[in-house]
């Protein structure tokens, strides 16, 4: 126990912990006008995900290596289901009602891809038709169960991740290049299948004042958030744009306008340090982690993280289209929280695992 | 593992330098964004931010309340409460419509109404207005439930209430909203301005001046705090010289028929009473009228929208008999100081002219022809006169010419040959008249012809004589100092002949006025006048009954005098169309305006001893 304890993250752990006193502060600026019932709400949802986080870094990885593929299966099945008997919230069929609580199997499926994921490349890599072949289609089936429902934040979630395992698994570059050229030429295909609902939202981008009142509102609000929050920030809990109301969702998708409104450029920057800093320590984690499968674990961890944050500042600075993800450990939201404090619970189990060891296939790993 | 270890160890440590890149890349692309927004164009969004939050809010000033003379209001400004939605915040247009139809207690067809009021906007941002006018009883109920009917207000404000709207229509006139030219003026699309009478004429005056304040609003436009406020500038209150009792006193001796009656102070030109029948009501003009009724003022025959006291000229018939008269002192025509007889008719080549008394006045002085009217006298000392005197004495006692009264337009009434245009109808109408006949001259002695003059003309002129020539600006605020516009060239003793004489009209049993006016509270002096109607209604109006069209061929009468004889207080000019006979029709109304002046100082004595 004191072996497991010297032998933590320090600086995962300050890092985390920092951005959860930042996320807490930045959410009181926005719900403290409003339901401050959020925010009581939010403090449980910390301490019940960093009880699942402590809990994570006494799972051995043997156990998640075994368990991933029945996690796979069952994933991919109640994502079959959804389309059948799934519920509609807002247009989109993406939620199954399990008497007791509402579960999206596509939440369940981004994980359990990254570990099936690590697992298929702990013992191999990625070249040869079947080692890539096999991963591509366990990613491109939910994929496009998840599209369908239509779910693209998700999706991309998905692709990002089983991309970056690709990658680190050993993808020939020459590949790499000429799947993303074909990324592209297949773009106006994708247009042809997207919704209605998402052009408009690639529309708006380009122009978000061309409907200025209706889809464009909220990238303009908010641009108009953190631009008028300038170097220093209008103060703590003295922005207009979010005292007002002009900001919908401002305490989930769209609270990093707050942030910088309030804080201003000052505490943008120390926001992306700090995700930097843990992003950085993930990966570092993952690459003198003591196995492969633990390696691949870490990356397809900071992959996720990585589409989340770039997504959402992205989306709630005008940069991409409007994608309903949350900014991590900073958004209001439950779940969401509680599996991101697992996932970085499984990476604080490697390095714990790793304490001491020889990263794999260096000179005196056990592998090599 | 099919590759050698190393190797493979090797390739993921070069796949890992490029994730540790990748990182600072991405996040380095999200800090660039945020930096062009925060820094670069910080000053563009904090405009747009503080555009956002504030929002300018004009504040409507009060509009100045008009009084009588006696502070009896004329026009007043009454709280009322509007309902207005804004339709872009309305998830379920019905039901709240269904809600506010409970409440506001609207019938299936106002309801119907207002929901296609709603579709059809152009600005579904902007509110629009679905109930006026009402009384805080009947919004209070929706007052408390606002909250739960996001888009909907309720907004005081104010209205102009005319409680004499009928009696005095012309004279205070109506207001109605800013209109484009208006609004590219500088007023607020929510003002009402002045269209006629005093409340166009004292607009500036009565409309006072929009304050505003700045008004610090959420996304849903709902005021959260003032940020400052300039407060709006308040209309003055005006006080006419306007008296209503007299004004509804002369109302009530004209009772249904179609005239006007202009009561002046002879010394101060203030207009006492100025009243055109038949009015209509100006309240119906607040809420914006209805066209339907605007059609049926428009198209009245009786012109109820003209102000028959300043706007429309009519013969003056022998209340002009006085400016021949004067005329005929001034150029020292013997026949003025001397007499002629009347035989009932003047031959004037093949033509025969006959006074109005066919059997003749007999032997006939200025003073007498002046009592009982003589035409025939007239149309000698006209003859003799020439149209050019004549012309000069219309002038010279104030017509012809604008009284400068502060309501515009005002129509000027012809003399005619001053009256270019007179004069270039004559040229142009027949080949043959190339000239002017002697014969028009003497009719036109007798005011008629293609003389006309204005109510209000005729009754400043009454006051002129009645105060020694003076010609006054009528005024309509109370107590202001006279305005002479001009002193008629007049000998005192020549004014006095002439003054008699119109005081026989009363005194003397033969005069025209006596009956009517002899008994009196006041000593009163004046003139009749009956002006004969040469129009000919033709066919085109078929829906004419024979009565209306006898009618319409009746004269119209013609009283024009002043009172108290000895100290003149006020001038009055009554005109009745199609009355009849000055003596019969018009005097009876000047009676009743004596009546009620006497009446009013009488009390306003016993009031202060």
């Amino acid at each position: 126990m004191i072996r497991m304890f010297r032998s933590l993250d320090w600086i995962l752990l300050a890092s985390l912990l920092s951005l959860a006193v930042l996320g807490m502060i930045v959410l009181y600026a926005a719900v403290h006008q409003g339901d401050t019932g959020l925010w009581h709400k939010q403090a449980i949802f910390w301490a019940v995900g960093m009880a699942v986080f402590g809990a994570l870094c006494f799972l051995p990885l043997r156990l998640l290596g075994l368990a991933c593929w029945p996690m796979f299966g069952i994933a991919l099945l109640l994502l079959a289901l959804v389309p059948i008997i799934g519920d509609v919230h807002m247009g989109a069929r993406r939620w199954l009602d399990l008497g007791v609580a509402s579960l999206q199997p596509s939440e369940i499926m981004k994980w359990a891809l990254i570990f099936v994921l690590a697992n298929w490349f702990a013992s191999r890599e990625a070249r040869g038709l079947i080692e890539i072949g096999a991963p591509l289609l366990m990613a491109a089936v939910p994929a496009g169960l998840i599209i369908i429902q239509p779910d693209l934040g998700t999706t991309l979630v998905l692709l990002f991740a089983a991309t970056a395992m690709i990658i680190a698994a050993g993808l020939p570059w020459r590949l790499l290049f000429l799947a993303v050229a074909g990324g592209i030429a297949s773009l106006p295909v994708l247009w042809h299948f997207m919704h209605d609902y998402q052009k408009q939202r690639v529309l708006t981008l380009l122009d978000p004042q061309s409907d200025p009142l209706g889809a464009g509102y909220h990238v303009i609000q908010s641009t108009i958030a953190i631009g008028s929050g300038g170097l220093f920030g209008k103060g703590f809990l003295h922005g207009t744009q979010d005292r007002l109301h002009f900001l919908p969702e401002q305490h989930t998708d769209f609270i990093f306008s707050v942030l910088a409104e309030e804080g201003g450029f000052i505490a943008v920057a120390l926001l992306l340090i700090l995700y930097a800093l843990l992003i950085s320590r993930i990966l570092f984690i993952g690459h003198r982690a003591h196995n492969r499968f633990a390696s691949l674990l870490c990356i397809g961890i900071a992959a996720i993280f990585t589409l989340y944050i770039t997504v959402n500042i992205g989306m709630v600075s005008g940069l991409f289209p409007v994608v309903g993800l949350p900014l991590p450990f900073i958004s209001y939201g439950g779940s969401a929280l509680v599996t991101m404090l697992a996932a970085l619970g499984l990476v604080m189990r490697v390095a714990i695992e790793s304490q001491d060891a020889i990263p794999w296939q260096r000179p005196g790993s056990p592998l090599a | 593992m099919r590759n050698k270890p190393l190797e493979v160890r090797h390739r993921f440590d070069v796949r890992m330098l490029f994730f540790y890149a990748a990182i600072p890349l991405l996040l380095g692309l999200l800090l660039f964004q945020i930096m062009r927004l925060q820094w670069f164009e910080h000053d563009k969004y904090m405009l747009q931010s503080d555009q956002n939050r504030l929002n300018l809010v004009p504040i409507l000033p009060v509009r100045g309340e008009i009084t009588d003379v006696h502070g009896k209001k004329l026009a007043i400004n009454r709280i009322a409460y509007r309902v207005s939605l804004v339709p872009e915040r309305i998830d379920k247009l019905d039901d709240t419509l269904n809600k506010l139809a409970g409440m506001l207690a609207w019938t299936p067809a106002k309801r119907a109404l207002i929901h296609k009021r709603v579709k059809r906007t152009r600005r579904p941002d902007r509110p629009v207005l679905l109930d006026d006018k009402l009384q805080w009883a009947q919004v209070s109920p929706l007052a408390a439930r606002l909250h739960h009917l996001p888009g909907v207000d309720v907004t005081a404000g104010s209205y102009r209430l005319y409680p004499y709207a009928n009696l005095t229509s012309h004279l205070i006139g109506y207001l109605s909203l800013a209109r484009e030219s208006d609004i590219d003026a500088g007023f607020l699309p929510t003002e009402f301005i002045g269209r006629t009478g005093v409340e166009k004429s004292f607009e500036t005056v009565l409309h006072g001046h929009p304050g505003h304040q700045r008004e610090e609003v959420d996304a849903r436009g709902r005021r959260v705090a003032v940020v400052n406020r300039t407060p709006p500038v308040m209309g003055e209150q005006i006080q006419l010289a306007l008296d209503v009792d007299v004004q509804q006193a002369a109302s009530d001796a004209l009772g249904d028929r179609t005239g006007a009656v202009v009561v002046l102070d002879v010394n101060t030109g203030g207009v006492i009473a100025m009243l055109s029948k038949p009015g209509y009501d100006t309240n119906r003009f607040i809420t914006g009228l209805e066209s339907q009724q605007w059609q049926s003022w428009l198209n009245n025959p009786e012109k109820p929208l003209l102000n028959r006291a300043t706007q429309a000229a009519y013969p003056p018939a022998s209340t002009f008999k006085l400016v021949t008269g004067l005329a005929g002192l001034k150029r020292g025509i013997r026949l003025a100081r001397g007499s002629t007889t009347c035989p009932g008719y003047l031959k004037l080549a093949d033509r025969k002219l006959h006074c109005w008394k066919h059997w003749g006045h007999g032997k006939v002085s200025l003073h007498k022809a002046l009592v009982q009217s003589c035409d025939v006298y007239f149309y000698k000392l006209g003859d003799q006169l020439g149209m050019a005197a004549i012309s000069d004495a219309a002038s010279d006692w104030g017509l012809g010419e604008k009284t400068h009264i502060a309501l515009p337009p005002e129509a000027r009434g012809i003399i005619p040959t001053h009256s270019p245009y007179m004069m270039a109808a004559i040229k142009n109408s027949h080949s043959k008249r190339k000239k002017w006949f002697r014969g028009e001259t003497m009719i036109t002695a007798i005011g008629q012809g293609s003389l006309t003059a204005t109510p209000l003309q005729i009754a400043r002129l009454a006051a002129a004589i009645a105060n020694g020539g003076k010609i006054l600006k009528p005024q309509l605020l109370a107590n202001r100092a006279a305005d002479v516009l001009h002193q008629a060239d007049v000998k005192p003793g020549d004014l006095l002949k002439i003054q008699q004489a119109m005081r026989d009209v009363v005194r003397n049993p033969h005069g025209t006025a006596h009956r009517a006016l002899f008994h009196a509270a006041w000593t009163a002096a004046g003139k009749t006048g009956t002006a004969q109607v040469v129009k000919i209604y033709r066919g085109n109006d078929k829906n004419i009954s024979k009565e209306e069209l006898l009618r319409r061929h009746k004269d119209h009468a013609w009283f024009m005098g002043y009172a108290p004889f000895k100290h003149p207080q006020i001038a009055i000019a009554v005109f009745v169309e199609h009355g009849g006979h000055g003596g019969s029709a018009a005097a009876p109304v000047a009676a009743a305006i004596i009546e009620a002046m006497a009446k009013k100082q009488v009390t306003a004595m016993v009031q202060s001893q």
